[in-house]
């Protein structure tokens, strides 16, 4: 209560009117000013209009293959702390956790795994956005039926990853409505059901893709490509007939050769070679740190050489994976980088490296590094998904199953000639036509010739010889075949997901 | 309505003084037409002094009134001429009405007119002051004389005594003593403010002696609400108050740590690093998402931090708990609200202040890492080999390398005054601040300026304005980290002067913390504008418009250098790359609002206010980056320098608008029926048009039941009030746009092509968007009882509260398969509630001459627990850890949100055989035993169970005051318990970490050793989340403790000094806690992807040590 103002009529004349003003003229805005556009962000509606927007969601594809979940470390260890063939690497005690992989003791709270699975899904993300939203696009047919094409391989490449490390898991074919909320959770589908929806994907792929592509587009998965994976798709379902056709339509395109230098295949400067089906095209793009950083070499690196030519050393050849090679394979040396070593760079692997071997398939020499050095080392190692020389084994080995033995070695031969190089006093043609012992003799070939490139431990165990190469590591039949689901996504499914046998 | 007093210069008279109210029936007062005037208070001195004058003038009236009641007659009189005059209403309205025509009559001859009509006489008093009085009414006037004292008999200077019905008082003079004349039928009201009314009998005494008790200085008190002020015993919600001299003796650096236990119900975590700002929770978890931080409103802006704000320049902080006190900021009172009201100028001389402080903060409570010797038993065990000589002749403790005892210094001087014509308030502020880490400081340099001007009697204008800057240094929170992992093995530098390197011992990739500080390079500098301009009008009597326009703009450059170097193997840079962010915030408000204020028939007291604002908030950052840029000096820090195609450039940049409408009612009848009721709608630009608007009303009451006539005859409750409110806030902190879809075309989509591999450039959708997102709501309910007993020295309130939050905003995982990045998804995704009660409990000596003391403590329970979740009966997981990211909490319907969830353990292995009869075959010795909860024969997830709980169940805190002569002490406890912590670090392992002192000790290492902490080997199943990892998270702390001493008032006299004030404090010297992790105060994680998730709140991810502060300062005004 103010009595000051008791007595006081000053007033300002018009104030009335002035005060609803304001207010009649606050009102009247209000509408419009709570109307705002977003800043800096692009709405999707404008978003998969154009064969650009098209190209850049397969672009996109493309480049997620090379993320940290799907190139590195996850890989490494399901696919390779798996194969009996490599020793943890790095300092003692340092990545302890890839021990549990190696020793068969890893549980459904692994950090690995759990990466692992969402890589490989958020690429399957990516390639259902493609399938999903590129059709609509009004574009060059030719054009959008190749990408469509493009996307279903990639979508079928990690759907086999995933089948072959897990065994049934929930298959997604389509990007969801978030209005949609039962279809978040869905439980497993049956192996066979994603086996099958992979053949059909690689069927429909090589349907399309183009045999080669121009200079440009060197990178992009083609009809052979197409074909070698489901080539070996069926291998893994051990459905000779059809991986012996599949494979037998790569050789008959006729595009493909052995690389002759076995250890030189691998280097930076023959990526994308005629032996070589399909790579995960890595590189590095100046100015763009972000996309330049495959950790794919960098991990499997040489460790404590000096700075900046040092890797991470994890995932080292072991004794057991040195004795699988027969007396003299050329194949030993170019695929293990021993301390003290000097490679055909000349780069000296000094004796103060930790470990005794390191993986030499995705070895860096020095001179390559010293070009980009303020980018993530070896972020330039293209990953050899698919090479000339598995198409050879898968069509020998189920030429083999198939009876078909003087074919089988015909394309052993190939494979052994190559590794063989100019030493004509190693590795032998085999002459052995057998069906068991031939078999043994394919399986010990794809060992070796594709050794730390990942398939191992799932070949021994589709060969039925993981208890007994891997048993002594720790491997439990029944249940060490597949990896266990992560914990995570079995409580995010409030228990629709279901835990592989086992595991706990 | 309140009484008016003033003294006169010989401070023994008072007149009092009171709006009449004609129209009030049945009530009597003595209306005095007089105004507030000096002369006039000495008429009345006359008056009495010398009974019985004549009319010293003659003036001549004229009058024209025809059938008038006389005291119109009578007002008329007192426009016309000098005269006042004094006279019961009551009395003269029983006269019957006159005609009254004259011209140019004498005064005298008017009256004897007058009186002769009516049963009235007059006397004049004095030269200017007439009584009229019924005819046969006679006064027997003596006079008395009398002492008012405290209850511990110390004289109370300025008392007002005044007769009750009429105007006539005195007040008390220096030594406690009064005179007045007064009629034997009198009734003397003896009020003082801070003492309870005393109403005395005169009858023929002549000599009083008069003891006042003391009231409850709260109960006078004016405490802010949103827009406005209200007394606090007219308040119906929950309110606490920090007045600022409490915030200004704690010396901090940001004012909401000040809030720490002084106010029930608030938690408050700080944060070590300089410049940050603490972490405020306001009564439990409340909606955290996007910020969560209470909102901060100073001087009627809005922000979300305070940073720029000298705690010096506060005059008080009031935090509005309850939802009715809220809910009139609805959009953002979510988290709580706290308001701010800087210190103004005030009428009279120019008073000039200077706060100082100096004082150093050092880590405290530091885990003790393992010493070299132990870290090589440790990692030999681990290992079951020797890689490292045990024997090793040398040890780093990483944190002593990176730690400092960090001096800080803070100067305040401000400059206040002003005139009735305007105010005045200037400040400058300086504060230099180092980080606990080497090379971390922060200085800042705040000015405020405050001008009001009463322009017209009605119309008042003014501005508040600060200015804010500072540069800080910063350094790698990494390091912090690293110092946590790195081995102790390591030297700091070789002797060669090279840096040690983790490589050479070789224990895995570790940074060397040095070299990590060493190579860091990044300067933060900023500066602020921020204020308002107001304008309030009061017309029509009751009416008060009030406009503010308010805004904000700052400027933020952060300038980061990395060099090329090469320390360690893990730690070289072979091109230096130079990164220069600047960010720019413009925000506004502007702000009407009016308000009526009257009070009728003196009983009924009725506020309204109605009010509208607009906000605006933009902010924007660009940055860039070049690589070789030389770097020598910070003259060289230019992209410019930089190699061309290296350069990069980036930017963002958020824009929204909020508009709101809201009005209050505030009735109250005879102070005792209280009740309220409030109303707000707010549009928000981030929710899509049809979900843009929320409603938000409140409603309250209360009921002074100690005002009421049966409560007067009892002695134990000097006050008691009942109070009750209800209300909805809401939430809008949630992204800008969050319901669009967008386009992600992150550089790593960038694929490679062709034999020249060029890049593509690459986008894709990759998040999903929430398909609708409602208002989140809050709704609230509060019931509080205040009492005060034993003269008002024990004061007591009560709270209860029951909060419920309606579909809360945050995000949840979902699954993996859907292949999104994130894989978590934004949404309504639960109702949960909050419901406890507050106690605070305070008592306060009477004040006496040299010894004062009072304690106030607080306690808090509170409850929390899930109403529903939007995935129905599927829990939502939550807290993952770096390590494996699995979850350690679960939120589930009925069970306080984000409970701590894992596998219990029920030992360690120690050998072979107890395993082989374990149902865990694959263990081995030094590993978890877990419980078989389900008892199926395996350890699986089905065996895992509630482990705790991250939101603290109790709160507490006691402040104490004690004062001597000049000396003055206080001490402050705080504490919580019933809360729990998962310590994240511990099982944060990929290699070969270091680990603590105390798991060394008591780790297993053989048959016998242990069976509480387990072999160093952590990994596989023993990560897995489990009881071994949930700690109780209570502590107790003293707080603060403060030592000042007041140099006497003889001596600043002859200083011509006002008050010099010296004082010791530290702040946080002492923690208790049974927690092994370096501070038990964790809350939800305040940066990061969940950032304010209440489902991952209690995970312990830091590593930084607490500190404590040891200042010295001294307060001078003159």
């Amino acid at each position: 209560m103010n009595i000051k103002y008791n007595k006081n009529n000053w007033f300002p004349a018009g104030f009335k009117s002035s005060l609803i003003l304001v207010l009649v003229a606050l009102q009247f805005s209000c509408n419009n000013f709570l109307d705002v556009e977003p800043q800096g962000q692009e709405p999707s509606r404008t978003f998969f209009q154009s064969e650009d927007d098209a190209m850049k969601a397969v672009n996109a594809m493309y480049a997620n293959l090379h993320a940290w979940n799907i190139i590195a470390m996850a890989p490494l260890a399901v696919e390779g702390m798996t194969s009996g063939d490599v020793d943890k690497g790095s300092d003692a005690g340092d990545v302890a956790y890839l021990n549990n992989f190696i020793r068969f003791t890893v549980s459904s709270t692994s950090g690995q795994v759990n990466a692992y699975w969402t890589g490989k899904y958020q690429e399957i993300n990516l390639c259902n956005q493609v399938l999903d939203s590129v059709p609509q696009i009004d574009m060059k047919e030719d054009l959008k039926a190749r990408l469509l094409a493009e996307a279903k391989f990639i979508r079928a490449y990690s759907y086999f990853k995933l089948v072959r490390a897990f065994g049934g898991v929930p298959l997604r074919l389509h990007t969801i409505n978030p209005d949609n909320t039962s279809a978040y959770n869905i439980p497993r589908t049956s192996k066979d059901s994603v086996y099958m929806q992979i053949e059909k994907d690689l069927t429909e792929a090589a349907g399309v893709l183009p045999e080669q592509y121009g200079a440009a587009d060197l990178g992009r998965v083609t009809k052979g490509a197409a074909l070698a994976l489901h080539a070996k798709v069926e291998l893994y379902l051990e459905n000779w007939d059809q991986a012996y056709a599949l494979s037998k339509q790569v050789i008959d395109l006729g595009i493909y050769h052995l690389f002759p230098n076995y250890e030189q295949q691998f280097r930076i400067q023959n990526e994308n070679n005629s032996g070589s089906v399909f790579e995960i095209q890595c590189g590095i793009v100046p100015g763009n740190g972000a996309a330049s950083n495959s950790q794919y070499a960098q991990i499997r690196g040489p460790r404590a050489i000096p700075a900046p030519y040092n890797g991470w050393g994890v995932g080292v050849p072991n004794q057991h994976l040195m004795d699988s090679y027969e007396e003299g394979d050329p194949r030993l040396d170019a695929s293990i980088l021993f301390k003290g070593e000097t490679t055909p760079e000349g780069d000296l692997i000094p004796e103060s490296a930790t470990n005794p071997r390191y993986i030499q398939k995705t070895y860096i020499p020095f001179g390559t590094r010293d070009k980009y050095a303020q980018y993530t080392y070896g972020a330039q190692q293209n990953k050899r998904v698919i090479r000339y020389a598995e198409v050879l084994l898968i069509n020998a080995e189920a030429a083999n199953e198939l009876g078909n033995s003087q074919e089988a070695l015909t394309n052993l031969n190939k494979v052994r000639e190559r590794a063989r190089g100019d030493n004509t006093n190693v590795l032998p043609d085999i002459t052995e036509t057998g069906k068991e012992a031939l078999r043994k003799i394919i399986w010990h070939e794809r060992h070796v010739e594709l050794a730390l490139e990942g398939d191992h431990f799932f070949d021994l165990v589709r060969q039925g010889r993981a208890a007994e190469v891997l048993g002594p590591q720790g491997f439990t039949t029944g249940k060490n075949e597949v990896m266990p689901i992560p914990q995570q996504e079995i409580d995010n499914s409030g228990g629709i997901l279901t835990q592989n046998p086992g595991y706990n | 309505m309140k009484n008016n007093l003033r003294t006169t210069e010989s401070g023994t008279l008072v007149c009092l003084f009171r709006q009449s109210n004609h129209s009030a029936p049945g009530r009597s007062f003595l209306k005095i037409l007089l105004y507030m005037k000096f002369t006039l208070l000495l008429l009345c001195l006359s008056f009495l002094q010398s009974y019985g004058k004549v009319f010293s003038q003659d003036i001549p009236v004229s009058l024209n009134m025809k059938n008038s009641n006389i005291s119109r007659v009578l007002s008329k009189i007192e426009k016309k001429t000098d005269y006042r005059f004094l006279y019961n209403v009551k009395e003269i309205g029983e006269a019957e009405k006159v005609d009254a025509r004259f011209e140019n009559v004498k005064l005298e001859d008017v009256l004897n007119h007058l009186m002769a009509h009516t049963g009235l006489s007059y006397t004049l008093l004095s030269d200017k002051l007439i009584v009229i009085a019924p005819k046969n009414k006679e006064l027997f006037i003596h006079e008395v004389s009398g002492t008012v004292t405290d209850s511990s008999g110390n004289p109370l200077v300025g008392v007002s005594i005044h007769v009750k019905g009429t105007s006539l008082g005195a007040v008390t003079d220096a030594n406690g003593n009064f005179t007045l004349q007064v009629e034997d039928s009198a009734v003397l009201v003896v009020s003082y403010l801070g003492f309870q009314t005393k109403e005395i009998s005169v009858g023929d005494q002549t000599n009083l002696e008069i003891t006042l008790s003391s009231a409850s200085t709260e109960l006078n008190q004016v405490v802010v609400v949103g827009y406005g002020t209200q007394r606090k015993i007219d308040v119906t919600g929950a309110v606490g108050q920090v007045n600022g001299e409490d915030i200004s003796k704690q010396a901090s650096v940001n004012a909401a740590s000040a809030l720490q236990g002084k106010v029930a119900g608030v938690t408050v975590i700080n944060s070590g690093s300089p410049g940050s700002s603490p972490q405020v929770n306001i009564r439990g978890v409340g909606t955290v998402y996007g910020s969560s931080n209470p909102l901060y409103i100073v001087d009627g802006v809005w922000y979300n931090d305070i940073s720029f704000l000298n705690p010096q320049d506060i005059a008080s902080m009031s935090v509005l708990k309850d939802a009715s006190s809220q809910s009139i900021y609805g959009i953002r009172a979510a988290n709580g609200v706290i308001l701010i009201t800087t210190k103004k100028g005030k009428e009279g001389e120019l008073t000039i202040n200077y706060n100082g402080y100096v004082g150093f903060q050092q880590a405290t409570n530091k885990v003790n890492m393992a010493n070299a010797q132990q870290y090589a038993s440790l990692l030999n065990q681990k290992l079951d080999s020797t890689v490292i000589d045990p024997g090793i002749d040398h040890s780093t403790n990483w944190y002593d390398v990176i730690l400092q005892p960090a001096l800080v210094h803070s100067h305040e001087i401000s400059a206040r005054g002003g005139t009735e014509k305007g105010t005045y308030s200037l400040s400058l502020g300086y504060l230099d601040q180092e980080g606990i880490v080497k090379g971390n400081d922060y200085q800042r340099i705040t000015g405020r300026f405050s001008n009001d001007w009463q322009l017209k009697p009605a119309l008042k204008i003014g501005y508040n304005l600060t200015m804010y800057g500072f540069q800080s240094d910063d350094i790698p929170m990494s390091a912090v980290y690293q110092s946590y992992v790195a081995p102790p093995v390591v030297p700091v530098k070789n002797p060669d002067g090279s840096y040690g390197d983790a490589a050479d011992y070789p224990t895995g990739n570790f940074s060397n913390p040095q070299a990590t500080l060493d190579f860091y390079n990044q300067i933060t500098k900023g500066v602020r504008l921020t204020g308002n301009v107001y304008l309030d009008l009061h017309f029509l009597q009751h009416f008060t418009f009030h406009t503010s326009f308010g805004g904000e703009y700052g400027e933020n450059e952060i300038r980061n250098y990395a060099p090329a170097y090469n320390a360690t193997s893990v730690q070289h840079r072979d091109v230096s790359v130079l990164t220069k962010r600047r960010d720019e915030t413009r925000n506004w408000i502007v702000e009407n609002t009016l308000t009526y204020d009257n009070t009728f028939d003196d009983a009924h007291h009725l506020k309204v206010l109605i009010g509208q604002t607009a906000q605006r908030y933009k902010n924007g950052f660009i940055t860039g980056t070049a690589e070789n840029v030389p770097g020598e000096d910070e003259g060289q820090f230019y992209l410019d320098l930089g190699d061309i195609d290296t350069r990069t450039v980036d930017d963002g940049g958020d824009l929204f608008t909020t508009m709101s409408y809201f009005g209050r009612i505030n009735y109250s009848y005879a102070d005792r029926y209280l009740f309220m009721f409030s109303m707000r709608a707010d549009g928000s630009s981030k929710f899509p048009p049809g979900n843009r608007w929320g409603y938000f009303p409140a409603v309250g009451a209360g009921w002074v039941i100690s005002g009421e006539s049966f409560m007067q005859n009892q002695n134990i409750f000097d006050f008691l009030k009942l109070r009750g409110s209800w209300g909805k806030i809401g939430n809008a902190s949630i992204p800008t746009n969050i319901t669009n879809v967008l386009i992600n075309n992150q550089p790593q989509f960038t694929a490679i092509f062709g034999a020249d591999q060029l890049p593509h450039t690459g986008a894709s959708i990759t998040a999903l968007v929430p398909p609708t997102l409602v208002w989140e709501r809050g709704v609230g309910t509060n019931v509080g009882l205040e009492m005060q007993f034993l003269d008002s020295r024990l004061h007591f309130t009560t709270n209860f509260y029951n909060r419920e939050t309606k579909h809360a905003i945050f995000d949840i995982q979902i699954p993996e398969t859907l292949g999104t990045s994130p894989n978590s998804l934004l949404g309504n995704n639960a109702d949960f509630l909050n419901r406890g009660f507050e106690f605070i409990l305070g008592w306060q000596n009477d004040a006496s001459k040299k010894f004062h003391y009072s304690l106030n403590g607080n306690f808090s329970i509170n409850h929390n627990e899930v109403r529903s979740i939007s995935t129905g009966d599927v829990p939502l997981y939550s807290g993952a850890l770096p390590v494996g990211g699995f979850f350690t909490t679960r939120t589930v319907t009925g069970q306080p949100i984000g409970q701590f969830y894992g596998l219990v353990v029920d030992g360690i292995f120690q050998d072979a055989d107890e395993i082989a009869q374990s149902v865990q075959p694959n263990a081995q010795p030094g590993d978890f035993k877990y419980k078989d909860v389900n008892e199926d024969g395996t350890i699986n997830d089905k065996d895992r169970v509630v482990l705790g709980n991250a939101h603290p169940k109790y709160t507490y805190g006691l402040s104490t005051y004690w004062q001597y002569g000049n000396f003055d002490l206080q001490v402050d406890f705080q504490g919580v318990f019933g809360v729990d912590i998962y310590n994240g670090n511990t099982n944060t392992r990929y290699g070969n970490e270091n680990y603590t002192e105390q798991f060394y000790k008591k780790r297993w290492h053989g048959p016998g050793t242990s069976n509480t902490y387990p072999a160093p080997r952590l990994n596989g199943e023993n990560l897995k989340p489990n009881s071994w990892y949930v700690w109780d998270g209570s502590y107790f702390r003293i707080r603060n403790i403060q030592l000042g001493y007041t140099l006497p008032e003889s001596l600043l006299s002859r200083w011509n000094m006002k008050q010099v004030r010296f004082y010791i404090n530290a702040q946080n010297p002492f923690n208790f806690f049974s927690y092994n992790g370096f501070s038990p105060e964790i809350g939800a994680p305040s940066s990061g992807a969940n950032k304010g998730n209440p489902t991952d709140a209690g995970i312990d991810r830091q590593v930084y040590p607490m500190y404590a502060t040891y200042n010295f300062g001294v307060n001078i005004s003159f």
